[in-house]
């Protein structure tokens, strides 16, 4: 158990003072900034500021955060897990702390908890830029129900990003050389965040095509308006559309933390069909007992990607032979 | 316990892409305590997977072996906790100083925190690195790097050191310090065992030796006796060189009883027998007047042992 700690630190000490850790921190702590000071310009204009919802302030800053951590967190998961194991196997340093009294997978169980702990101050910190930024520059402080939804939404970024983690290190432990292990992850980060969305995309449109012609009566699809048999086919074809692309969109992690991010960080719903957003719609608002039993499929995937990928990569790596 | 390493039917196959590979092929070894022991072969001759087969880094497909009197299988964490290894090809943490490197290596063999400074301060005052503790490991040398991997062996103060390929790549001064480091290792009561395929660089400071070929022990013992062996199998060869007629000295020789081969190399007479005749050239010498100035007997070099039984491997 001792070992496992001594690998913990050591790997927690040299990432935060890596180049790359700090780099990245770095720019993303810049974005976070640009995001803050988009809020303020948006909020200050009057454009976008929901001031008869009870969560404002969760709505101003969610957007930022949001989006920049669907960025942030694969970014920094894929950087600190490719070369995890290929790179101390490259190096040679694999076979020098091998040779000393600890189990194979200490070494692997070690770089996860220090990384847990790099990655969880890494997300912390960018949040906090960014929850802080808009507390200073709106004036507001948040409430007790805000300030629990965000600390939720950072754990499940912290989670996010260990999944992008997993599945860096599950290549590193495969691959022989760092730089198979980098495009690898690169290609899957892009997969998952770019070419799968539009693939679901293509797939939905083309199996479900919808064609109005002039003079089509689609009237009705406004909440209170009584629906046309037009309009209930388009409406029809647009659930089935969004079917297709969410159901390829599941199997990238990217999808799971964008419908945690609409569970938790958006504390109300739209009643009626949300395809097609009105003013006029009414809102209620959600408990985070109700936000949290919405997004628990997603917080499951998101987690068994992270524990699947842990003990694959654990097993293979113990398997390994010591002379490769 | 008179035996620090024995193996009984050691047997290794990588099994890859369909392929199997036999890298031990049912190896029986024995390394005796307090000596320096060389196991020597050529490049993928099964040197590296028998260490870590030893320090229990690679599970053995069939037999057994135990390092200072532990199962490699079953207690393969205190065999590590107790020998001292400098693995082929392996590196430091660039990034990090000598005594940071240590550091780590010494928290991962449980010393106790208060006891690590001294221990760390000692392993590289052996290896003479203690002035540059504080460097970066990314700036280091070559030999520098290697005597910082036999500080990190030194760290748990072993009863067993094992170097594998340690002179490789080495200047003459490094190897030659690592020569005189293994030396006081072995006089401070250490065991060490040293695998190389050079063997002109550590062959002379074996006690006893190994030639390990295709993964089997071709053959293993006291380099002394094993040069005797050879000499008993391979027969005496004995250099004469004098003045007057030489000639007739060859010729007379040639027909002493038990001698396989006379030549000329170079104005010396190379006898090839199958005994020690060195009484019988210098009775013969004067009788066919030549006066002898030099009667030698060539010892086999512990490079011929190796060449005689890696062809036999």
């Amino acid at each position: 158990m001792a070992s496992l700690f001594v690998v913990a630190s050591k790997e927690f000490s040299d990432i935060i003072k890596g180049k790359r850790f700090i780099i990245l921190l770095a720019v993303f702590a810049l974005l976070m900034t640009a995001a803050v000071a988009s809020t303020y310009t948006s909020v200050t204009q009057g454009v976008s500021v929901p001031r008869g919802l009870p969560r404002g302030f969760l709505l101003s800053v969610a957007s930022g955060l949001a989006t920049m951590m669907s960025y942030f967190a694969p970014i920094l998961g894929i950087a600190l897990g490719v070369d995890a194991v290929s790179g101390e196997r490259e190096k040679g340093t694999l076979k020098m702390v091998l040779a000393q009294p600890i189990f194979r997978d200490t070494l692997i169980n070690g770089k996860f908890l220090g990384t847990l702990l790099a990655i969880s101050l890494a997300v912390s910190v960018v949040s906090f830029i960014e929850v802080g930024g808009c507390i200073l520059a709106l004036g507001v402080i948040p409430t007790g129900d805000d300030a629990v939804r965000l600390a939720l939404f950072i754990l499940f970024s912290i989670l996010y990003a260990m999944a992008y983690y997993g599945i860096a290190v599950l290549i590193s432990t495969l691959s022989k050389k760092t730089t198979v292990s980098v495009i690898a992850s690169v290609v899957i980060w892009a997969a998952f965040t770019f070419i799968i969305p539009i693939v679901a995309s293509l797939v939905a449109y083309s199996t479900v095509p919808i064609r109005i012609q002039p003079g089509q009566n689609i009237t009705g699809i406004r909440p209170g308006q009584e629906m046309t048999p037009e309009a209930r086919q388009l409406m029809e074809a647009l659930r089935a559309r969004t079917s297709i692309v969410e159901t390829i969109n599941m199997f990238t992690p990217n999808y799971h933390l964008t419908r945690i991010a609409q569970y938790i960080l958006q504390a109300s719903v739209r009643v009626g069909f949300v395809g097609i957003r009105t003013p006029t719609q009414a809102e209620r608002a959600v408990t985070i007992m109700e936000s949290l039993a919405s997004s628990w499929p997603n917080i499951l995937v998101l987690a068994l990607i992270t524990i699947f990928t842990f003990i694959i990569s654990c097993t293979i790596f113990t398997k390994q032979e010591a002379r490769e | 316990m008179e035996y620090v390493i024995e193996t009984d039917g050691l047997t290794k196959i990588y099994r890859s892409e369909g392929r199997e590979v036999l890298a031990l092929d049912h190896l029986n070894l024995k390394v005796k305590r307090n000596s320096v022991f060389g196991l020597l072969g050529p490049n993928g001759a099964g040197k590296t997977t028998l260490i870590m087969t030893l320090i229990g880094l690679t599970l053995p497909t069939s037999g057994s072996a135990k390092v200072l009197g532990l199962d490699v299988v079953k207690e393969s964490l205190k065999v590590r906790r107790k020998v001292g290894v400098l693995p082929e090809g392996a590196a430091f943490y660039d990034h990090l100083t000598a005594e940071q490197n240590l550091n780590y290596i010494a928290a991962l063999n449980d010393i106790p925190k208060e006891a690590r400074r001294g221990r760390i301060e000692e392993a590289l005052r052996v290896v003479g690195l203690l002035d540059v503790k504080d460097r970066k490991v990314g700036g280091f040398s070559r030999g520098m790097k290697q005597r910082l991997g036999i500080a990190q062996a030194l760290l748990k103060d072993p009863e067993l050191l094992i170097f594998d390929e340690p002179t490789a790549g080495l200047d003459p001064e490094a190897a030659r310090a690592f020569k005189d480091l293994a030396l006081k290792f072995r006089d401070g009561g250490k065991t060490v065992m040293i695998s190389t395929h050079l063997l002109f660089e550590v062959g002379p400071l074996c006690d006893h030796v190994a030639i390990i070929n295709r993964g089997r022990i071709v053959v293993q013992g006291n380099v002394k006796e094993l040069v005797e062996k050879m000499m008993a199998e391979e027969g005496y060869r004995i250099r004469v060189w004098g003045r007057g007629n030489v000639g007739k000295l060859v010729e007379a020789l040639a027909n002493l009883k038990g001698v396989k081969d006379v030549r000329l190399e170079e104005n010396y007479i190379v006898i090839n027998a199958a005994s020690d005749i060195r009484t019988e050239v210098s009775r013969l010498a004067p009788e066919c007047g030549v006066e002898v100035a030099t009667l030698e007997l060539l010892t086999p070099s512990l490079e011929d042992l190796f060449m005689k039984y890696y062809k036999w491997g």
